[in-house]
């Protein structure tokens, strides 16, 4: 659980400059109204000159320097409290996604998870810098201000006292309300207030149609209808600082009956105890005020905290590395018992198979059969739930990463590029520095060699995020050059579906067999000619290995593969 | 200001509203600072004489003003609020009239989808022009200059004060802290972009990242970029603490003055003494009322910002387009030479493309993704303006036609069609708003949708129906718009190939003279297309009826080949 109160804590430097802090301004709000009842009571009552009343002046000045100055580093130490809890909570997240395993199989809540590390972090603000700088004055300026006027005219105190707890007392009745009205409301609220974005999502549509303008009223009626919504759950809230307001009004006009009574009736009060107690008690009232408006923003950090909790939380074993090393040469794999499970809904495994150097291997199933968790399984990618992928008979799990992944290429079919040149873009396959003969190389025996030449500024040509203004195939082009400067012992090669064109589905399958030269080459299969050709083919059905053999021994052995062969042959259903 | 010009039109509209609010603000200002003023007066009073009536003024005025001013301050609120959401409704509309002439060719333009999105916002942002940036200042000048009225009838040297006072707390400082708020502003925006940036590459890389071995780099860069946005959100918060302090102390100065100034002329004799502790309290009491002035200059940028971003959008020239009716009788096609590349793309998306498409005649365009089947028929519709070449329909040219018009003889389903938030009818009444029920229910037989109930609800963007039943929804309604030309974008990629086949049927058995343009990259089922147009990088590769083209082993063929070998 995220506890904020806790985050705020933690930084104890700030949270005891903030106390000292408002402890001042306590003091200076203090001696401001000592002083203006000083000068006040001076030239008004006592007859006073004004040089006798200058040091007051000097003394006010400096009281109210003193409150300004308090205000100013209380502040600046809410802002501070908040932009460090926030870096640092950046900082936990990043971590998270970065350690992650199961990042590379989800990436459809990207989108989400941005808004998580740029929102949610954003919406804890108002906590840090209003709300925990507001509660540290709270707790002490009130309880100042009380002892002062309890030592000046303690009838006044007990009125404060009495009177005061009825604030949160009917602030909370008003909350409850409020929030039943809202929740009431909620339906409405949420329906009226997408049907603008509705509207302009949905404009080609209706321009098509030619029903544009009709919906210019749609538009109005919802707005309408929502504030009127609005208006019924505000008016409720609103009644909340209408309470407080007329709670303090009340108090304040009860304390000034009764020293309007002492100084009138029985002229037991002075002027000066008088007017310095009706200086201080508003304060003391607009002290709860900015408390009741802070805690309002402190509560719209609530969600924002639950959704950090909730993703900080999630645990996932991260994979394992060892310190062993391998040689350039492919090793011989060796899939034991393998299983990956997450949550209750998917399970790979037990799979057990044998994967020889320089061979080519299938992986062939319906979606949906766990083809690519297994791929990204073997890629240690994810950490394997039991079992154990054996590489030249030692566990992988024994090994480096750096030395794994120096053997690794993994050609999926939305491979991601970044945004940067061309250049760049290949060169980050080589994990050095690479000369451009090298690069000019790759690129050529990814066939994208002439198109790149053909650009205006060749290598250098910036390409954007995702790889925006090249097609699919080309990508898939970069991605093999990568490849190709890497010279890896594995491959892993997620096959295209449907939608390449001719030229790159010829160099996709000339360059896989050109890197098969060197090394291991592990497909998930949706193409004939791949399958024919491999020297083992592993098939998947809802995660459970159902068959496993070269072509021929499939097609003996496992007639739901000759099924499916044939179906393939004939076309797509007739 | 001159932004912000038209959300002021938009909200004075509401002129009882604000009216009322501005009335009600002034009201409890004017009472607060009559309250104080009071207490402080009769105080003074209370200590030199001894008489009971005092009290009585005295109990009777501080019960007067407080309510007055309790009451008045809820009643703004209620006010401010109604005619800002008023204000929200009126700008809504009023930005939907100036884009939608716009539409769907800025769609086209700006292809990040989050154009929208951030209008909503924008939109959204502009509700806090009336409570934070216009208002304030407004209620406070009257508030002020009432008091500086009253103020000058005891010492006009301390209403001079006040007057100053004002001057500085709701012009001066928070003008300077708007001019200072600007470059602040663009720096956290830069960086929160370039962070969002950062963040969604590194989501989206992160297989290749961890390959690569270049986790751990972006990963570092990506704190960096993290650190950044957060040192410039800091700067930001110090900027306004920075100003609500500036504020703060302003204010108090101002009542310092006026103490100090009334206690001299106390002593010299030129004010009664009894009136001083008045003057000071009025003055503590108006000051206090400035605090939302120092939130005045963030939501001034903000506001003008996003009125500027608003009106750059509909500040798109419109697209030149003719006024020409479409002829009556059957509409023959004809694209000569036509060429288009995306604004800020180096490459062609189509590249001299000629083609006829006959009246009655029935047309696949196929090729692989991104070889510029959509843009073309974005071209036939004329949301996209070719950049050369000539299209012409009933012999026409299109960059003559009215666009409306043009659609208006169209049924068109585009790869994205848009659901509505209602129901299945309220969806289908889009396309044909005399279609009777049964007509409808028919429709929905058609596209093998019979089950579904007209009155079934619709989420907003069909969010509740899967994509097969969304295309085949989106079917139903050209169905029912009833026109003899069809244009439909991958109408049925979701749907499996069986019911696909059945509705392909139904279609073509209904428009028998109808002309048809398919744009499909599933190649199954071509067989009774008149014309097959085999698209790859923007020109048309091959073309002609099915037998023949497979007969030539080409380009179709060859994607045939590979699309019977796909093992699904």
């Amino acid at each position: 659980m995220v506890d904020l109160k806790q985050l705020a804590y933690e930084r104890k430097n700030i949270m005891a400059f903030l106390f000292i802090a408002s402890f001042l301004k306590g003091a200076a709000m203090i001696g401001q109204a000592l002083f203006f009842v000083w000068i006040a009571d001076g030239v008004f009552l006592k007859n006073a000159s004004f040089e006798e009343v200058l040091p007051y002046l000097y003394g006010l000045f400096g009281a109210i320097l003193l409150r300004v100055a308090c205000g100013y580093a209380i502040g600046r130490s809410g802002v501070n409290l908040a932009a460090e809890v926030k870096m640092d909570l950046r900082k936990k997240l990043i971590a998270s996604f970065a350690s992650n395993p199961l990042q590379a199989s989800i990436q459809g809540q990207s989108g989400q998870k941005v808004s998580l590390l740029l929102d949610a972090v954003d919406e804890l603000d108002g906590y840090f810098s209003k709300y925990i700088p507001q509660m540290v004055q709270s707790y002490i300026i009130p309880i100042l201000l009380l002892a002062v006027i309890f030592s000046q005219h303690w009838v006044t105190g007990v009125i404060i006292l009495i009177t005061a707890p009825f604030i949160p007392v009917f602030m909370a009745l008003v909350g409850i309300k409020t929030k039943e009205k809202a929740d009431q409301q909620m339906e409405k609220l949420g329906q009226f207030s997408g049907t603008f974005l509705d509207v302009l999502q949905g404009l080609t549509t209706l321009k098509l149609f030619n029903q544009a303008d009709r919906q210019k009223q749609t538009i109005q009626k919802s707005s309408l209808d929502f504030r009127d919504a609005t208006m019924e759950v505000l008016k409720s809230a609103f009644l909340s600082s209408l309470m407080l307001e007329y709670i303090s009004m009340l108090s304040m006009g009860i304390i000034a009956l009764e020293i309007g009574l002492r100084l009138v009736v029985f002229d037991s009060l002075t002027f000066f105890t008088a007017f310095f107690v009706m200086i201080l008690v508003p304060d003391f009232f607009n002290m709860l005020k900015d408390f009741g408006s802070a805690f309002h923003t402190g509560k719209g950090s609530t969600a924002a905290a639950n959704r950090l909790s909730a993703h900080l939380e999630k645990e996932t074993p991260a994979v394992e590395w060892g310190a062993g090393t391998l040689s350039n040469d492919p090793p011989h794999l060796l899939l034991q018992d393998l299983t990956f499970q997450y949550g209750e809904s998917f399970k790979l495994g037990p799979i057990n198979t044998e994967i020889l150097p320089y061979s080519q291997f299938a992986i062939i199933g319906k979606s949906g059969s766990g083809k690519t968790t297994l791929l990204h399984a073997i890629a240690g990618l994810l950490p394997l739930s039991s079992g154990a992928v054996r590489v030249n008979g030692i566990s992988r799990e024994q090994i480096d990463e750096k030395s794994w992944f120096d053997q690794l290429s993994y050609i999926s079919q939305s491979p991601y590029l970044f945004a940067g040149t061309i250049k760049e873009n290949i060169a980050i396959g080589a994990g050095r520095e690479a000369a451009d003969d090298e690069i000019w190389e790759a690129a050529a025996k990814a066939g994208i060699g002439e198109m790149v030449g053909s650009l205006k500024h060749g290598l250098d040509t910036q390409i954007g995020e995702a790889g925006r203004g090249l097609s699919g195939g080309e990508k898939q082009r970069i991605a093999l050059a990568r490849a190709f400067l890497k010279q890896p012992s594995i491959v892993l090669f997620d096959e295209p579906t449907t939608g390449l064109d001719l030229q790159t589905e010829k160099i996709l399958q000339q360059s896989i067999a050109e890197l098969g030269k060197q090394a291991t080459v592990i497909t998930v299969a949706h193409r004939l000619h791949t399958i024919k050709q491999s020297d083992a083919i592993l098939i998947l059905s809802e995660g459970q290995l159902a068959a496993a053999g070269s072509h021929n021994d499939l097609l003996e052995t496992y007639a739901p593969y000759g099924v499916m062969l044939e179906i393939q042959h004939g076309g797509i259903v007739q | 200001m001159t932004e912000l010009k038209q959300t002021l039109l938009l909200t004075l509209r509401e002129k009882r509203d604000v009216a009322l609010a501005i009335f009600f603000g002034f009201l409890a200002g004017i009472a607060g600072a009559a309250l104080m003023a009071s207490s402080g007066y009769l105080i003074s009073k209370a200590a030199l004489t001894s008489q009971m009536t005092i009290l009585i003024v005295m109990g009777a005025c501080l019960k007067l003003f407080g309510l007055v001013s309790a009451l008045s301050r809820y009643a703004e609120r209620l006010f401010s609020h109604r005619a800002t959401f008023t204000m929200l409704s009126n700008l809504r509309v009023s930005f939907f009239e100036k884009l939608s002439p716009l539409a769907p060719g800025i769609f086209q333009k700006y292809r990040s989808g989050d154009l929208l999105a951030r209008i909503v916002g924008d939109v959204e942002n502009l509700q806090n022009f009336l409570l934070r940036v216009f208002y304030p200042p407004v209620v406070l000048a009257i508030v002020f200059i009432s008091t500086i009225f009253f103020t000058s009838y005891f010492s006009f040297a301390i209403a001079m004060v006040v007057l100053v006072g004002m001057l500085l707390t709701i012009v001066a400082v928070p003008a300077i802290f708007a001019w200072r708020q600007r470059r602040i502003d663009s720096a956290v925006r830069a960086s929160r972009a370039e962070l969002s940036t950062e963040a969604t590459e590194f989501l989206y890389g992160f297989r290749d990242l961890k390959i690569y071995q270049q986790l751990d780099r972006k990963k570092q860069d990506l704190t960096t970029f993290s650190e950044r946005y957060g040192e410039q959100q800091r700067k930001e918060g110090f900027e306004e603490n920075l100003g609500q302090s500036v504020n703060a102390f302003v204010a108090l100065l101002a009542s310092f003055f006026v103490l100090g100034l009334g206690a001299y002329f106390v002593a010299e004799g030129q004010l009664d003494g009894l009136y001083l502790a008045m003057l000071v309290m009025i003055s503590l009491a108006v000051f206090e009322n400035v605090a939302p002035m120092a939130v005045f200059p963030a939501h001034f940028e903000e506001n003008r910002k996003a009125a500027a971003r608003l009106d750059q959008v509909v500040s798109e020239p419109v697209q030149a387009a003719g006024d020409a009716e479409l002829p009556l009788n059957t509409l023959d096609i004809k694209l000569e030479n036509v060429s288009y590349t995306y604004p800020e793309e180096e490459r062609q998306a189509i590249e001299g493309v000629s083609l006829r498409l006959a009246p009655g005649s029935k047309t696949a365009i196929v090729g692989p993704s991104g070889s510029g089947k959509s843009t073309l028929l974005q071209l036939l519709l004329n949301i996209l303006p070719a950049d050369s070449g000539t299209i012409s329909i009933g012999g026409e040219p299109l960059a003559a036609l009215d666009p409306e018009k043009l659609w208006q003889r169209m049924n068109v389903v585009l790869q994205e069609n848009h659901f509505f938030f209602g129901t299945i009818r309220s969806n289908l009444l889009i396309a044909n708003e005399a279609a009777t029920d049964e007509e409808m229910e028919a429709a929905l037989a058609k596209v093998q949708l019979g089950p579904f109930s007209l009155s079934s609800k619709v989420n907003e963007k069909g969010e509740n129906l899967s994509g097969g039943e969304k295309q085949r929804l989106a079917i139903a309604r050209a169905i029912l718009r009833g026109e003899s030309l069809w244009l439909l974008d991958e109408p049925v990629s979701s749907v499996d190939s069986v019911t696909a086949k059945a509705i392909y049927r139904q279609l073509f058995e209904r428009g028998k003279d109808d002309t048809f343009v398919i744009i499909s990259h599933d190649l199954t089922g071509l067989e009774q297309m008149d014309q097959i147009i085999v698209m790859e990088r923007g020109r048309i590769v091959e073309a002609g009826p099915y037998e023949e083209i497979m007969e030539k082993q080409g380009h179709f063929f060859k994607l045939k080949q590979i699309e019977k070998s796909i093992f699904a």
